[in-house]
């Protein structure tokens, strides 16, 4: 029995030797010399099915090779994960999860989170005194009313790093002093400027379960992963051009403009 | 971690140490992925420093004095270097619980609302 082990698990790795990369072709040759030698040494009551089709599939599952080379752009994104044998026609599926994406998808995985990567900051004069024009921006799917020089703590954006400039582009709503504009539900032409300051964990958070009298207890610990972003400008209002902001006074006449926009995008 | 355009990690000490177990990642880290983050990084000072017969450390000095020491014992490269951009991403601040997710100094645009306002158009 042990000798049927063994030749089964010698014909797997002929199968395996036979589909690797080129690189271990070379190795290929020595191996099958050894696996003929051994071949040649079966007792003769064996009968050695060598029929590359059955043992395809069979081979196939247990097989798990290490991290394909991958590119060197995508530094960020890459998961090194384990792939099934090009065999297998999941040609498809490995390409949406292999996550090499080419600067087109990770633009479009920006703008599913609503910000669109700028250049870096090159000694730029992007932080400014407050101006009083406020704006309500969503990223992901979380809501802010915005304001010159504030901060802001969202889920952790990919593919942006520290100091990065961003823009946000789904403004629901703007506002200043005289003038509120509402989207409907959001303003195409409108934009807010970011700067990236942060990317760190948040204070742990132990979430503690308990069945009582069940002899069930589990501790987990949980940091979440934020960015901190700094906002620097909003654009797509006017802005008073006051030095003095003047004090803001609770009966004050406000213009309401909703422009009546279309709502392009879903 | 910038604070208005401003680095906040001033230096990184990679202390490590040449014959022990736990600093073999760190050992690997520093001869393959280390010049590339210090190519990176211009406006880190990174030191290298050998500390015998202890476990491998990355120390973070910050902007606000403050330093933040990460052992790495027994970590694969890529985990040192995942620690150390976390030390280069983040400020110095103590790591406390947020009260919430928007600071501002100034809340209000438009007016604070209270029971007393009466919007006419």
């Amino acid at each position: 029995m042990a000798n049927r082990r063994c030749f089964q698990t010698l014909t797997r790795c002929l199968q395996s030797i036979k589909t690797l990369t080129p690189l271990s072709e070379a190795i290929a040759p020595y191996s099958a010399y050894a696996l003929n030698q051994t071949i040649a040494a079966t007792p003769p009551n064996y009968i050695f099915v060598n029929n590359a089709d059955i043992y395809q599939r069979a081979a196939v599952p247990t097989r798990s090779f290490s991290s394909r080379p991958t590119d060197s752009d995508d530094v960020e994104e890459d998961d090194e994960e384990d792939y099934e044998s090009e065999e297998e026609d999941d040609s498809e599926n490995e390409e949406e999860s292999v996550v090499l994406s080419a600067e087109d998808k990770k633009i479009e995985a920006a703008e599913i989170g609503y910000t669109v990567m700028g250049p870096l900051q090159k000694s730029d004069r992007v932080f400014k005194l407050y101006e009083p024009v406020f704006a309500v921006v969503q990223i992901g799917s979380h809501q802010f009313k915005v304001s010159n020089g504030d901060t802001i703590y969202t889920e952790r954006l990919k593919h942006c790093d520290v100091n990065d400039k961003l823009v946000l582009n789904k403004v629901l709503m703007l506002g200043s002093q005289t003038q509120t504009i509402i989207g409907r539900p959001i303003l195409p032409d409108a934009a807010v400027h970011a700067v990236v300051e942060e990317h760190a964990l948040d204070a742990k958070v132990i979430i503690f379960k308990k069945k009582r009298r069940k002899n069930y207890r589990r501790t987990k610990g949980h940091r979440q992963e934020l960015t901190k972003l700094r906002i620097t400008d909003i654009q797509g209002i006017e802005k008073p051009e006051n030095t003095t902001p003047p004090p803001p006074s609770p009966k004050k006449e406000k213009e309401k403009k909703p422009e009546k926009k279309v709502a392009m995008e879903a | 971690m910038s604070v208005r355009g401003a680095w906040q990690l001033k230096k990184l000490v990679v202390s490590y140490c040449n014959w022990g177990g736990s600093s073999r990642g760190i050992r690997a880290f520093m001869e393959s992925q280390l010049p590339d983050f210090i190519e990176k990084n211009p406006q880190l000072e990174v030191v290298t420093e050998l500390n015998r017969g202890y476990h491998p450390l990355l120390k973070g000095f910050y902007k606000n004095k403050n330093e933040r020491v990460v052992c790495v014992k027994n970590m694969t490269p890529e985990d040192v270097l995942q620690c150390a951009t976390r030390l280069r991403n983040s400020q110095g601040r103590k790591v406390l619980k947020l009260k919430t997710r928007h600071v501002t100094k100034h809340p209000s645009v438009q007016g604070t609302w209270t029971t007393d306002l009466k919007i006419t158009n």
